[in-house]
């Protein structure tokens, strides 16, 4: 892929946020006020994508939904890198018994697919948004775990570590300044396709009837309430779909756009 | 000043370094020749406290007076750099990469100085000038823009940064083509005729030895067979396993092609250098 279609990526996706999360109502439209009068309206002038089985307008519902669906996806995969990373990275450096009690875990959560576990996990703490969150981090936070503390485990056995220390620099500032920036990198790329899988996940769970509840715009749970509809009416699918389908697109665009950025080899064009 | 006594590094059970005895004089060059395997490369980790997890050491280790084994890690973090450094064999990874090397020079300073930022810089400047590369595009650049020769002279640029009294350089010439060790055994040079350093070379290339080396002390399977001055060790070596290592030295002889000896990377090599 090149620049100029990574930059139009990153610039879009800007562009989308900030109007998304800056304009309070971006359509004249209640995203939540029922109209029974205007049930099933396929998209037109007045209604632009249409109404739903409520009659509420769908442009307004899915740019009410832009917020929770996105917002609560950067948010879940920052939890989970701000979990997983630290604990990567002691658990790589310190090695030892550290390192044989956090193994075990990383590879425990690891054999199992993320969406089994976190249907599992959001059945168990019961339908929500809050335990779905709580299962969506759960489920990715050893991802992150494990990058770091395979990144720390390659890095530390290389000289620069050693020469670091064996010049007086303390461990803590070797992991901070030396190896951190080296597994952001790595993070940053594994962000950028997992943002799209979060968001995918969530509507996932809330399609299941897991995460978001109705009335609460959330694209995933309009997906589910658009399929009784599906023949009559599959603009109600349509629109929410494409919409998660885009959102994945664009945070695939910026995630690689980041992960240049972090790379200190592309950046310089040199070797 | 620098002595090494009766170390041993074991890995469970097998004897890694037995019961090695070294004795280092201030502004001595020793060389610690041997082939891969032979424990020169854990001594030299040993002193830096840095055996990776499963091996252990015994013996004594004394840096003026200090004993450095079993040292804490405070008072080893202070040592470290500022009185004794490091030069490794493989350049390409002493920097780390995405860092420039200004930034990972300075970094040094700020560990063991305190200077204020533009005195920092001037320090860095002037080593790296003195080490004979382009001070202020160096600085400024990641380590995959030099080339391994000036990488090399930086590390050594870095090892030199807070005027050590120990430098131990582990086969900092095994990676280089034969004109850029030189430079870096010239900048060694320099360095002990300067401040007086004290060197641990260690090496399985003999080739330089004379030149640069007051002392040779020959390591096999871990301890030492055999130590004496330069001269003394490659001329008339006592031990038979000090004799076959000298001896396994290629030879260079003047009649090779000028074509074979530029592919073969011995450019500009003296062969006079080479001891018979």
């Amino acid at each position: 892929m090149n620049t100029t279609m990574r930059n139009a990526g990153m610039l879009i996706a800007a562009a989308a946020a900030v109007a998304l999360f800056s304009i309070p109502s971006p359509t004249p439209w209640n995203p939540y006020e029922i109209s029974m009068g205007e049930r099933l309206l396929p998209p037109g002038t007045e209604h632009w994508l249409g109404t739903d089985h409520l009659g509420r307008d769908l442009l307004a519902r899915i740019i009410a939904g832009a917020r929770p669906t996105i917002g609560i996806g950067l948010a879940v995969l920052l939890v989970s890198i701000a979990i997983g990373v630290p604990l990567g990275l002691l658990s790589g450096m310190k090695g030892g018994r550290t390192d044989s009690i956090f193994k075990p875990i990383i590879d425990g959560f690891m054999t199992f697919p993320d969406y089994l576990s976190a249907i599992i996990l959001s059945a168990l703490l019961g339908p929500g948004l809050m335990s779905m969150l709580i299962a969506v981090i759960a489920v990715k936070w050893v991802r992150y775990a494990r990058l770091a503390r395979s990144v720390a485990l390659a890095e530390k056995e290389k000289d620069y570590a050693a020469m670091a220390l064996l010049s007086g620099l303390s461990p803590v500032r070797l992991v901070l300044k030396h190896i951190l920036p080296h597994a952001m990198g790595h993070v940053a790329a594994l962000a950028a396709a997992d943002l799209g899988k979060i968001i995918l996940l969530m509507a996932s769970l809330s399609y299941l009837g897991l995460g978001s509840q109705p009335p609460a715009p959330e694209w995933g749970s309009m997906l589910s309430e658009g399929r009784a509809y599906f023949h009559a009416a599959p603009h109600l699918m349509l629109a929410p779909g494409l919409a998660v389908m885009a959102a994945v697109l664009l945070a695939g665009f910026a995630g690689n756009r980041l992960r240049d950025r972090y790379d200190v080899k592309l950046k310089g064009g040199a070797e | 000043m620098f002595a090494i006594s009766k170390l041993s590094i074991r890995s469970g059970s097998q004897e890694l370094v037995r019961s090695l005895s070294l004795e280092l004089q201030d502004g001595e060059w020793l060389g610690l020749a041997g082939e891969s395997g032979s424990g020169k490369s854990l001594t030299a980790a040993a002193i830096g406290g840095l055996l990776p997890r499963p091996l252990s050491c015994s013996g004594s280790i004394l840096w003026n007076g200090l004993e450095l084994l079993g040292l804490d890690a405070k008072s080893r973090r202070r040592l470290l750099g500022s009185e004794i450094s490091y030069v490794f064999q493989d350049y390409r990874n002493t920097f780390t990469p995405f860092l420039t090397i200004g930034s990972q020079l300075t970094e040094l300073l700020e560990a063991h100085l305190s200077l204020a930022a533009r005195d920092r810089r001037q320090r860095c400047l002037e080593e790296l000038e003195q080490a004979g590369l382009p001070a202020e595009r160096v600085f400024g650049s990641y380590p995959y823009q030099l080339s391994g020769g000036q990488l090399q002279r930086a590390a050594i640029a870095a090892a030199l940064l807070l005027r050590p009294k120990l430098l131990i350089a582990d086969e900092p010439t095994t990676a280089l083509d034969s004109l850029s060790s030189r430079k870096v055994l010239g900048l060694l040079d320099a360095a002990k005729s300067r401040f007086g350093i004290s060197i641990i070379w260690i090496t399985h290339d003999l080739r330089h030895a004379r030149r640069h080396a007051d002392r040779i002390a020959v390591m096999r399977t871990g301890s030492i067979v055999e130590t004496g001055s330069a001269r003394q060790v490659l001329e008339h070596p006592a031990h038979p396993y000090s004799r076959r290592l000298i001896a396994s030295v290629p030879p260079l002889r003047r009649e090779m092609p000028e074509r074979l000896a530029a592919s073969a990377g011995l450019e500009g090599e003296d062969p006079l250098d080479h001891p018979r």
